[in-house]
Protein backbone atom coordinates (compact mmCIF):
# COMPACT_ATOMS: atom_id res chain seq x y z
CA UNK A 1 0.00 0.00 0.00
CA UNK A 2 1.12 3.56 -0.69
CA UNK A 3 1.36 6.03 2.18
CA UNK A 4 -1.83 7.69 0.99
CA UNK A 5 -3.67 4.39 0.97
CA UNK A 6 -2.53 3.64 4.52
CA UNK A 7 -3.86 7.00 5.71
CA UNK A 8 -7.07 6.49 3.70
CA UNK A 9 -7.63 3.17 5.40
CA UNK A 10 -7.04 4.68 8.84
CA UNK A 11 -9.48 7.50 8.09
CA UNK A 12 -11.99 4.97 6.72
CA UNK A 13 -11.76 2.97 9.97
CA UNK A 14 -12.75 6.01 12.04
CA UNK A 15 -15.43 7.03 9.57
CA UNK A 16 -16.81 3.53 9.68
CA UNK A 17 -16.93 3.47 13.49
CA UNK A 18 -18.72 6.83 13.51
CA UNK A 19 -21.18 5.83 10.76
CA UNK A 20 -22.02 2.56 12.46
CA UNK A 21 -22.61 4.26 15.82
CA UNK A 22 -24.76 6.93 14.19
CA UNK A 23 -26.89 4.27 12.54
CA UNK A 24 -27.19 2.40 15.83
CA UNK A 25 -28.30 5.64 17.52
CA UNK A 26 -31.21 5.98 15.06
CA UNK A 27 -32.87 3.10 16.91
CA UNK A 28 -31.26 3.75 20.34
CA UNK A 29 -31.49 7.57 20.61
CA UNK A 30 -31.18 7.58 24.41
CA UNK A 31 -27.93 5.60 24.63
CA UNK A 32 -25.73 8.33 26.14
CA UNK A 33 -22.67 6.05 26.38
CA UNK A 34 -22.70 5.52 22.61
CA UNK A 35 -23.25 9.25 21.98
CA UNK A 36 -20.16 9.99 24.08
CA UNK A 37 -18.09 7.39 22.26
CA UNK A 38 -19.39 8.59 18.89
CA UNK A 39 -18.33 12.16 19.71
CA UNK A 40 -14.84 11.00 20.72
CA UNK A 41 -14.42 9.10 17.46
CA UNK A 42 -15.82 12.03 15.46
CA UNK A 43 -13.06 14.27 16.83
CA UNK A 44 -10.39 11.75 15.87
CA UNK A 45 -12.00 11.34 12.46
CA UNK A 46 -12.05 15.08 11.81
CA UNK A 47 -8.37 15.42 12.78
CA UNK A 48 -7.41 12.61 10.38
CA UNK A 49 -9.52 14.14 7.62
CA UNK A 50 -7.66 17.41 8.04
CA UNK A 51 -4.28 15.66 7.90
CA UNK A 52 -5.37 13.77 4.79
CA UNK A 53 -6.62 16.87 2.98
CA UNK A 54 -3.46 18.83 3.78
CA UNK A 55 -1.32 16.06 2.28
CA UNK A 56 -3.39 14.73 -0.61
CA UNK A 57 -5.95 17.33 -1.57
CA UNK A 58 -9.64 17.88 -0.91
CA UNK A 59 -12.06 15.08 -0.03
CA UNK A 60 -15.03 17.37 -0.61
CA UNK A 61 -15.32 20.32 -2.97
CA UNK A 62 -15.40 22.62 0.03
CA UNK A 63 -11.98 21.36 1.09
CA UNK A 64 -10.12 23.21 -1.68
CA UNK A 65 -7.89 26.01 -0.46
CA UNK A 66 -5.59 28.37 -2.38
CA UNK A 67 -6.01 29.72 -5.88
CA UNK A 68 -5.85 26.41 -7.77
CA UNK A 69 -8.90 24.14 -8.17
CA UNK A 70 -7.37 20.93 -6.81
CA UNK A 71 -10.61 18.93 -6.89
CA UNK A 72 -10.06 17.59 -10.41
CA UNK A 73 -6.55 16.31 -9.71
CA UNK A 74 -6.81 14.61 -6.32
CA UNK A 75 -7.06 10.80 -6.74
CA UNK A 76 -10.38 9.26 -7.81
CA UNK A 77 -11.61 6.65 -5.35
CA UNK A 78 -12.01 3.82 -7.87
CA UNK A 79 -8.37 4.00 -9.00
CA UNK A 80 -5.98 1.78 -7.09
CA UNK A 81 -2.46 3.22 -6.84
CA UNK A 82 -0.98 -0.06 -5.77
CA UNK A 83 -1.67 -1.60 -9.17
CA UNK A 84 -0.47 1.25 -11.42
CA UNK B 1 -29.01 17.12 -0.05
CA UNK B 2 -26.03 14.88 -0.57
CA UNK B 3 -22.38 15.84 -0.20
CA UNK B 4 -19.86 13.72 -2.11
CA UNK B 5 -16.66 12.65 -0.42
CA UNK B 6 -13.88 11.59 -2.77
CA UNK B 7 -13.10 8.23 -1.19
CA UNK B 8 -14.64 4.79 -0.91
CA UNK B 9 -16.36 3.64 2.28
CA UNK B 10 -13.96 0.69 2.32
CA UNK B 11 -10.85 0.41 0.09
CA UNK B 12 -10.89 -1.62 -3.13
CA UNK B 13 -7.43 -2.60 -4.42
CA UNK B 14 -7.58 -5.42 -6.96
CA UNK B 15 -4.24 -6.63 -8.31
CA UNK B 16 -5.45 -9.15 -10.91
CA UNK B 17 -8.02 -8.11 -13.52
CA UNK B 18 -10.62 -10.82 -14.14
CA UNK B 19 -13.46 -9.78 -16.50
CA UNK B 20 -15.30 -13.05 -16.03
CA UNK B 21 -15.54 -12.43 -12.29
CA UNK B 22 -16.73 -8.86 -13.01
CA UNK B 23 -19.76 -10.28 -14.82
CA UNK B 24 -20.75 -12.19 -11.66
CA UNK B 25 -20.15 -9.29 -9.24
CA UNK B 26 -22.19 -7.04 -11.57
CA UNK B 27 -25.40 -8.48 -10.13
CA UNK B 28 -24.75 -6.51 -6.95
CA UNK B 29 -24.66 -3.28 -8.98
CA UNK B 30 -27.73 -3.63 -11.18
CA UNK B 31 -29.34 -6.95 -10.23
CA UNK B 32 -32.63 -7.39 -8.42
CA UNK B 33 -30.96 -7.40 -4.99
CA UNK B 34 -28.13 -5.02 -5.88
CA UNK B 35 -26.96 -1.79 -4.29
CA UNK B 36 -28.73 0.60 -6.69
CA UNK B 37 -32.05 -1.05 -5.91
CA UNK B 38 -31.27 -0.90 -2.19
CA UNK B 39 -30.51 2.83 -2.28
CA UNK B 40 -33.62 3.63 -4.33
CA UNK B 41 -35.85 1.44 -2.17
CA UNK B 42 -34.90 3.09 1.12
CA UNK B 43 -34.51 6.65 -0.10
CA UNK B 44 -38.00 6.54 -1.66
CA UNK B 45 -39.76 4.70 1.15
CA UNK B 46 -38.59 7.12 3.84
CA UNK B 47 -40.83 10.14 3.09
CA UNK B 48 -44.06 8.66 4.40
CA UNK B 49 -42.63 6.70 7.35
CA UNK B 50 -44.66 7.47 10.49
CA UNK B 51 -41.87 7.60 13.13
CA UNK B 52 -38.61 9.59 13.39
CA UNK B 53 -36.50 6.47 14.07
CA UNK B 54 -37.77 4.96 10.80
CA UNK B 55 -37.14 8.10 8.74
CA UNK B 56 -33.60 8.33 10.17
CA UNK B 57 -32.74 4.66 9.61
CA UNK B 58 -34.00 4.65 6.00
CA UNK B 59 -32.15 7.88 5.21
CA UNK B 60 -28.85 6.70 6.71
CA UNK B 61 -28.97 3.20 5.25
CA UNK B 62 -30.13 4.57 1.87
CA UNK B 63 -27.15 6.91 1.74
CA UNK B 64 -24.78 4.11 2.78
CA UNK B 65 -26.13 2.00 -0.09
CA UNK B 66 -25.00 4.73 -2.51
CA UNK B 67 -21.48 4.28 -1.10
CA UNK B 68 -21.82 0.54 -1.66
CA UNK B 69 -22.92 1.16 -5.24
CA UNK B 70 -19.65 3.07 -5.69
CA UNK B 71 -17.62 0.25 -4.12
CA UNK B 72 -19.17 -2.36 -6.44
CA UNK B 73 -18.50 0.00 -9.38
CA UNK B 74 -14.86 0.25 -8.29
CA UNK B 75 -14.59 -3.56 -8.11
CA UNK B 76 -16.05 -3.88 -11.64
CA UNK B 77 -13.79 -1.16 -12.99
CA UNK B 78 -10.62 -2.67 -11.52
CA UNK B 79 -11.54 -6.19 -12.65
CA UNK B 80 -11.96 -5.04 -16.25
CA UNK B 81 -9.31 -2.31 -16.38
CA UNK B 82 -7.08 -2.49 -19.45
CA UNK B 83 -8.72 -5.58 -20.93
CA UNK B 84 -8.07 -6.31 -24.61
CA UNK B 85 -10.27 -7.93 -27.30
CA UNK B 86 -8.43 -11.15 -26.50
CA UNK B 87 -9.27 -10.84 -22.78
CA UNK B 88 -12.94 -10.18 -23.62
CA UNK B 89 -13.11 -13.35 -25.74
CA UNK B 90 -11.17 -15.44 -23.21
CA UNK B 91 -13.55 -14.37 -20.43
CA UNK B 92 -16.58 -15.06 -22.63
CA UNK B 93 -18.11 -11.63 -22.06
CA UNK B 94 -18.58 -10.66 -25.73
CA UNK B 95 -22.33 -10.33 -25.11
CA UNK B 96 -21.72 -7.60 -22.52
CA UNK B 97 -18.88 -5.95 -24.35
CA UNK B 98 -20.70 -5.56 -27.66
CA UNK B 99 -23.12 -3.16 -25.96
CA UNK B 100 -20.97 -1.53 -23.28
CA UNK B 101 -17.31 -2.07 -24.33
CA UNK B 102 -15.49 -1.73 -20.97
CA UNK B 103 -18.04 0.69 -19.51
CA UNK B 104 -19.85 -0.02 -16.25
CA UNK B 105 -23.58 -0.62 -16.83
CA UNK B 106 -26.07 -1.63 -14.11
CA UNK B 107 -27.42 -5.04 -15.00
CA UNK B 108 -27.67 -8.49 -13.46
CA UNK B 109 -25.14 -11.25 -14.15
CA UNK B 110 -27.66 -12.70 -16.62
CA UNK B 111 -27.79 -9.41 -18.53
CA UNK B 112 -31.13 -8.02 -17.33
CA UNK B 113 -30.83 -4.22 -17.05
CA UNK B 114 -31.54 -2.65 -13.66
CA UNK B 115 -35.27 -2.31 -13.11
CA UNK B 116 -37.20 -0.45 -10.43
CA UNK B 117 -39.68 -3.32 -10.76
CA UNK B 118 -37.35 -5.24 -8.42
CA UNK B 119 -38.02 -2.84 -5.53
CA UNK B 120 -41.13 -1.89 -3.60
CA UNK B 121 -42.38 1.27 -1.93
CA UNK B 122 -45.80 0.29 -0.72
CA UNK B 123 -46.71 3.22 1.50
CA UNK B 124 -47.32 0.89 4.44
CA UNK B 125 -44.60 0.99 7.08
CA UNK B 126 -45.06 -2.63 8.20
CA UNK B 127 -45.12 -3.92 4.63
CA UNK B 128 -42.11 -1.82 3.63
CA UNK B 129 -40.03 -2.85 6.64
CA UNK B 130 -40.67 -6.51 5.84
CA UNK B 131 -39.56 -5.76 2.27
CA UNK B 132 -36.40 -4.14 3.66
CA UNK B 133 -35.60 -7.06 5.98
CA UNK B 134 -36.03 -9.45 3.04
CA UNK B 135 -33.94 -7.20 0.77
CA UNK B 136 -31.01 -7.22 3.19
CA UNK B 137 -31.16 -11.00 3.42
CA UNK B 138 -31.39 -11.40 -0.35
CA UNK B 139 -28.34 -9.19 -0.81
CA UNK B 140 -26.50 -11.14 1.89
CA UNK B 141 -27.32 -14.41 0.10
CA UNK B 142 -26.03 -12.98 -3.19
CA UNK B 143 -22.78 -11.89 -1.53
CA UNK B 144 -22.44 -15.38 -0.04
CA UNK B 145 -22.87 -16.79 -3.57
CA UNK B 146 -20.26 -14.39 -4.95
CA UNK B 147 -17.83 -15.49 -2.21
CA UNK B 148 -18.49 -19.12 -3.20
CA UNK B 149 -17.68 -18.40 -6.86
CA UNK B 150 -14.70 -16.12 -6.30
CA UNK B 151 -11.16 -17.01 -5.23
CA UNK B 152 -9.48 -13.62 -5.57
CA UNK B 153 -8.49 -12.41 -2.05
CA UNK B 154 -8.67 -8.71 -3.03
CA UNK B 155 -12.22 -9.04 -4.32
CA UNK B 156 -13.25 -11.23 -1.38
CA UNK B 157 -12.00 -8.63 1.10
CA UNK B 158 -14.29 -5.90 -0.27
CA UNK B 159 -17.22 -8.32 -0.76
CA UNK B 160 -16.93 -9.48 2.86
CA UNK B 161 -17.25 -5.88 4.03
CA UNK B 162 -20.37 -5.37 1.91
CA UNK B 163 -21.84 -8.66 3.12
CA UNK B 164 -21.31 -7.69 6.74
CA UNK B 165 -23.19 -4.41 6.22
CA UNK B 166 -26.23 -6.36 5.01
CA UNK B 167 -26.19 -8.20 8.33
CA UNK B 168 -26.01 -4.95 10.33
CA UNK B 169 -28.76 -3.30 8.27
CA UNK B 170 -30.97 -6.32 8.83
CA UNK B 171 -30.53 -5.81 12.59
CA UNK B 172 -31.43 -2.11 12.37
CA UNK B 173 -34.54 -2.81 10.27
CA UNK B 174 -35.56 -5.46 12.79
CA UNK B 175 -35.35 -2.81 15.52
CA UNK B 176 -37.39 -0.46 13.33
CA UNK B 177 -40.13 -3.04 13.04
CA UNK B 178 -40.13 -3.60 16.81
CA UNK B 179 -40.23 0.16 17.53
CA UNK B 180 -43.19 0.47 15.17
CA UNK B 181 -45.19 -2.52 16.38
CA UNK B 182 -44.67 -1.49 20.03
CA UNK B 183 -46.54 1.71 19.22
CA UNK B 184 -49.48 0.03 17.49
CA UNK B 185 -52.86 -0.43 19.08
CA UNK B 186 -53.37 -3.98 20.33
CA UNK B 187 -56.64 -4.04 18.41
CA UNK B 188 -54.72 -3.91 15.14
CA UNK B 189 -54.34 -7.70 15.23
CA UNK B 190 -53.67 -8.12 11.55
CA UNK B 191 -51.00 -5.43 11.21
CA UNK B 192 -52.96 -3.12 8.92
CA UNK B 193 -51.31 -0.04 7.43
CA UNK B 194 -50.32 2.30 10.30
CA UNK B 195 -48.88 4.80 7.83
CA UNK B 196 -52.18 5.64 6.14
CA UNK B 197 -54.70 4.62 8.79
CA UNK B 198 -53.41 6.63 11.73
CA UNK B 199 -55.92 5.07 14.07
CA UNK B 200 -53.78 1.92 14.05
CA UNK B 201 -51.51 3.62 16.61
CA UNK B 202 -52.03 3.16 20.35
CA UNK B 203 -54.78 5.28 21.85
CA UNK B 204 -55.88 6.29 18.37
CA UNK B 205 -58.53 3.60 17.87
CA UNK B 206 -62.05 4.92 17.74
CA UNK B 207 -63.61 4.46 21.14
CA UNK B 208 -67.13 3.12 21.14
Amino acid sequence: MTEREILTKKLSSYQFAVADMRLYLDTHPNDSETIKKMNEYTEKMNALKKTYEEKYGPLTKGGTTGSKWKWINSPWPWESEEVD
Amino acid sequence: MFVYEKKLQYPVNIKNPNPKLAKIVMSQLGGADGEIGAALRYLNQRYTMPLPELKATLTDIGVEELSHMEMVGAILYQLTKGMSEKDIKAAGIEDYSVDHTAGIYPQSAAGIPFSAAAIASKGDAITDLHEDLAAEQKARTTYDNILRLCDDPDVKDAIRFLREREVVHYQRFGENLRILTDKLDSKNFYAFNPEFDKKCFKNQMKKK
